[in-house]
């Protein structure tokens, strides 16, 4: 039985043994092949995976009024966060995290189990941009739950709330559709301007991106840095815009739908330009709530998203008649001398078209025709022209083109041709003569932004100075704090005859001396003390505005209010365009808020030089401190 | 107490002292920065622990412990029986009995019973004269306890029960038609246990190592990261507690099942030469003692044991690097683990004791 004896257990032993040797060599060889053979690609794989390049955004730059008051400021935000490799993982716990919150337990496990799956790199969020409440809040939570840490983060902050909504937009994480559209030119995650100047200013204001070698673990998180390029802050720049004279814009629209556009004759650039209703760019940086989709982005009745100054299309109304009367002068149909007698109707093609004053206003010349803002003066001006005509001298003026602010999405203003009725109505292109007879005063398919609006008024202003109206004033100089002006964009000059101008001037001078705006007691006042020039209009159309709704409303659909001139008379430094929807007339609701302008302008702004607007801004009497580096 | 060291086979116990240093390394480094920073410290109790009971086996008359081969054995299957009813579920598998705050797995001791128990049937008698009925009894003594385990679930526990049967051919030699019979039977079997026996979980291990890349972020992630640390390892290794997929947790259960990878990640291919050398040596050191056992029961036990240990091996180091499929089976003192290291243990006290025997006699 003793095994020593047994030769064959022996030899079947000797056997195994090789078996174990071979299997001992078997695995060797698959060492080998994976660490001498394969070892070049592994070590590609474990670097790839360890060894990872990260950015580091740049912060953007600053906005500051054209007299240094900050509109858009960077701060800190603090974010109250679960660092990865905290996340809690026991039911009872989230159920309690939830409760310390007050958020739904479910929609929290929800977070927590997405973020478990997707999120890498980040901390989850629990609670965005705390306010003091939220820190405080934070702060007895975090007592209960030590896993939870407080993160600081750069954040925009725009500082007048809604003061200039519109011009500055706001900024938001690149979507994925402008990464597919534009290749190669955002990085996932990056910060952009989504709208306004924000947007338009973005490649100014942005900086360069850093970037840092880092090592990570598993989970995503730094655990060496290998070096880094610092990231190159972008500058702050000012905008052509005054903040004093915004605010008294904002106040003067109140509540009333509307834009004002306040221009710089010298150069074009933007004083004021405030859409109302108009929006806080504060808002829109956290995840947007149903609440806000139904304020904002869904509200189609009041549409605050779109900045009317450069995207709302209006009917000018007598405002264009201006133009009417330029195009009369320039084809020589007419004379500065030319009466026309108005019986309160006249009759074309068959058709009466009516006067605004029922009563007619007896015989009148071109410049008392201004100033009474009479129609049936320029009913007679048009029928004597070709709608081409009228469209040729928009064109000349520059009323056919874009203004080429730097915005984005500007609307073009809309103004009939021949050929344009062919393109917008195939079904009937003809054009009609008594179709011109309504252009005359600037009704039928004539559509003007206020921007586009206020543009024509400064080339009148400026005796046929083409300006481009521009919101970019320059640079800052970071060590001087000073403003490094930025040549702005180019004008045109057109070949406005200078009799001819002498006569519109008088007309719009007349308008706010003893004209339809003179009947408002207040522009009145204003006047006598800095005399200015303007043009009211009432355009008898409202397409803009869901029109159901005021149906619903059962509501009189009133008419728009405009109002567009210059200030002051003589020499002139301001160019304004007002429109007010669904107020009436011009005299009475957009020609006070014009007049607030001018009186701003040219009497507030120099005795009392900077009113903070909306309590937000830094105290306007002391200057702009220099920035503490972050 | 001299006299009880000097029953220790002086080969055997330094390359045993040589493998626990290099598991020891290995799960220092794989703890470090980690929750289980002090698991080598754990894990060297448990060595030391089972170094005594090592001690005691080895100067114990091996015919002493054959003796109670049969109770063992009978107790063994009560516990594995007990499990299921009383034992503890970690991740949806009944495997542990808890003991003072210990997780404690009977199957671990188990094999090693059953081992016990067949090679003493078998051995007790002249080979010649073992008839083919016993020789399906042995089977069925093996196979009774595997399907215990299978019910567990523990596919890879039980599949190490099978070097036991190693013995068979031991004692019979191999014939044509009995291999030609055994590819039948793993033929049938393995189609039978594909549609009845496996759990869903384990057909799947199956399908992923068939094809890794097929899930890269499930199952198919854990082989991948270890063939990449591995693979980066490169000859020399990224030295100790540098490399990457270890000490940045890319590597997972680092301390049980991959806790080669991680001995070759770091030390690199001379490290793994050195590591499968003295794997190498164990296996042909317990062979040796089958040579010169007194018993043919004893010759058995060492044989069987040197294929249980052959197994872990094969199956731990061929899986961690891809070459086998993802199976949950430890690798003796590299993996962390008290059941397991106590077993590998008293196992090898008891071939300490029969070398010892055939020295002094």
């Amino acid at each position: 039985m003793d095994p020593r004896h047994q030769p064959t257990l022996r030899r079947r032993l000797t056997v195994f043994k090789s078996l174990a040797w071979g299997l001992v060599a078997l695995l060797v060889l698959v060492y080998a092949w994976l660490q001498l053979v394969r070892f070049g690609e592994f070590r590609q794989l474990a670097l790839q995976q360890a060894v990872k390049v990260r950015p580091i955004p740049a912060p953007r730059g600053l906005v500051l009024d054209r007299n240094g008051h900050r509109l858009v400021d960077n701060r800190r935000a603090l974010h109250l966060v679960i660092q990865r490799e905290d996340l809690p993982t026991r039911p009872e716990v989230v159920a309690a995290l939830a409760e310390a919150l007050a958020v739904d337990p479910l929609a929290l496990t929800r977070k927590i189990q997405s973020y478990r799956l997707a999120g890498k790199g980040r901390p989850l969020v629990l609670k965005e941009n705390l306010d003091e409440a939220g820190i405080a809040l934070a702060e007895r939570v975090r007592a209960r739950f030590p896993f939870l840490s407080v993160e600081v983060a750069p954040r925009r902050v725009y500082l007048g709330d809604e003061l200039a909504g519109h011009v500055l937009g706001y900024v938001g994480e690149v979507d994925e559709e402008l990464m597919k559209a534009k290749p190669g030119v955002f990085r996932l995650g990056e910060t952009i301007g989504k709208e306004g100047f924000e947007a338009s200013g973005n490649e100014k204001l942005k900086g360069v991106d850093g970037q840092k070698r880092i090592l990570v673990d598993q989970l995503g998180t730094e655990v060496a840095n290998f070096g880094q390029a610092d990231a190159v802050a972008g500058r702050s720049l000012y905008l052509t815009l005054d903040a004093g004279l915004q605010k008294v814009a904002q106040d003067a629209l109140g509540e009333e739908a509307g834009a004002v556009v306040v221009l710089d004759l010298r150069d074009g650039g933007v004083l004021a330009m405030y859409s109302s209703p108009s929006y806080d760019p504060n808002l829109f940086l956290n995840r947007l709530s149903q609440d806000m989709v139904d304020r904002y982005l869904a509200n189609s009745v009041t549409r605050p998203m779109v900045n009317r100054a450069i995207q709302g299309i209006y009917a000018p109304g007598s405002t264009f008649k201006l133009l009417v009367a330029l195009a009369a002068l320039e084809k020589g149909v007419a004379t500065p001398q030319t009466v026309i007698y108005c019986a309160g109707k006249k009759n074309f093609y068959g058709r009466d078209f009516r006067c605004d004053k029922p009563t007619g206003h007896g015989g009148l010349n071109m410049v008392q025709a201004i100033a009474q803002s009479c129609d049936v003066y320029f009913y007679e001006l048009a029928s004597r022209l070709d709608v081409d005509d009228i469209y040729a001298t928009a064109e000349k003026y520059g009323l056919t083109e874009r203004t080429g602010i730097d915005l984005p999405q500007e609307k073009r203003t809309r103004i009939p041709s021949r050929a344009w009725k062919k393109k917008a109505v195939p079904k009937d292109p003809k054009w009609y003569a008594g179709e011109t007879i309504s252009v005359g005063i600037g009704q039928g398919a004539v559509g003007v932004t206020p921007m586009g609006l206020a543009r024509f008024y400064a080339l009148l202003a400026t005796k046929g100075k083409l300006l481009t109206p521009h919101l970019f004033y320059g640079y800052r100089d970071d060590l001087g704090n000073d403003l490094e002006p930025a040549p702005p964009p180019p004008a045109r000059d057109t070949p406005l005859d200078p009799k001819h101008w002498l006569v519109l001037d008088e007309g719009l001078h007349e308008v706010v001396q003893s004209g339809t705006a003179s009947t408002n007691p207040f522009v009145r006042e204003i006047a006598r003390e800095i005399p200015f020039s303007g043009k009211t209009g009432t355009a008898q159309v409202a397409t803009f505005v869901d029109k159901a709704h005021y149906a619903r409303q059962a509501k009189k659909l009133k008419d728009h209010a405009l109002f567009a001139g210059y200030a002051p008379r003589e020499h002139p430094q301001i160019a304004f365009a007002v429109v007010v929807e669904n107020a009436g007339f011009g005299s009475t609701a957009a020609a006070p808020i014009a007049a607030k302008v001018v009186k701003y302008w040219c009497v507030d702004r120099l005795s009392n030089p900077l009113p903070a607007p909306r309590g937000k801004l830094v105290d306007p009497f002391t200057p702009p401190q220099p920035e503490t580096p972050e | 107490m001299k006299e009880r060291f000097r029953a220790l086979d002086q080969r055997l116990l330094w390359v045993l002292l040589a493998l626990i240093a290099l598991g020891t390394l290995t799960l220092y480094s794989a703890g470090r920065n980690t929750p289980q920073a002090g698991i080598w410290l754990k894990q060297s109790l448990w060595n030391l622990l089972g170094m005594a009971l090592m001690l005691l086996l080895a100067t114990t008359d091996p015919r002493r412990i054959f003796r109670y081969s049969f109770p063992s054995y009978l107790l063994g299957l009560v516990a594995l029986a007990a499990v299921l009813v009383v034992g503890k579920k970690i991740g949806g598998a009944t495997r542990w009995f808890v003991i003072a705050g210990q997780t404690f797995q009977p199957s671990e001791l188990m094999k090693w019973v059953t081992l016990l128990y067949v090679s003493h049937r078998l051995g007790s008698r002249h080979a010649s004269t073992v008839g083919r009925l016993e020789l399906f009894g042995a089977v069925g003594l093996v196979v009774f306890p595997m399907l215990l385990i299978q019910r567990q679930p523990d596919l890879g526990m039980a599949l190490s029960f099978l070097p036991i049967l190693l013995i068979i051919p031991l004692m019979k030699g191999l014939r044509t038609r009995w291999v030609v019979a055994l590819l039948l039977l793993i033929g049938v079997g393995g189609f039978g246990a594909w549609k009845v026996v496996l759990k869903p979980y384990q057909k799947q291990r199956v399908m992923i190592f068939l094809d890794p890349s097929s899930d890269l972020q499930g199952k198919g992630y854990q082989v991948n990261q270890s063939r990449i640390a591995i693979g980066s390892g490169g000859l020399i290794g990224k030295g100790f507690t540098s490399g990457s997929q270890t000490q940045l947790n890319f590597l997972p259960v680092k301390t049980t099942d991959f806790a080669f990878s991680v001995w070759a990640e770091e030390r690199g291919f001379l490290g793994v030469l050195l590591a499968l050398g003295l794997f190498g040596l164990l296996l042909s050191r317990i062979l040796d003692a089958a040579r010169v056992a007194h018993t043919t029961a004893e010759a058995y036990f060492c044989a069987g044991a040197a294929g249980i240990f052959a197994l872990h091996l094969l199956v731990n180091v061929g899986m961690v690097a891809g070459a086998l499929p993802n199976k949950g089976m430890v690798l003796p003192f590299f993996s962390a683990g008290g059941s397991s290291t106590l077993s590998f243990f008293l196992a090898l006290g008891l071939i300490m004791g029969i070398l010892h025997r055939a020295r002094v006699k």
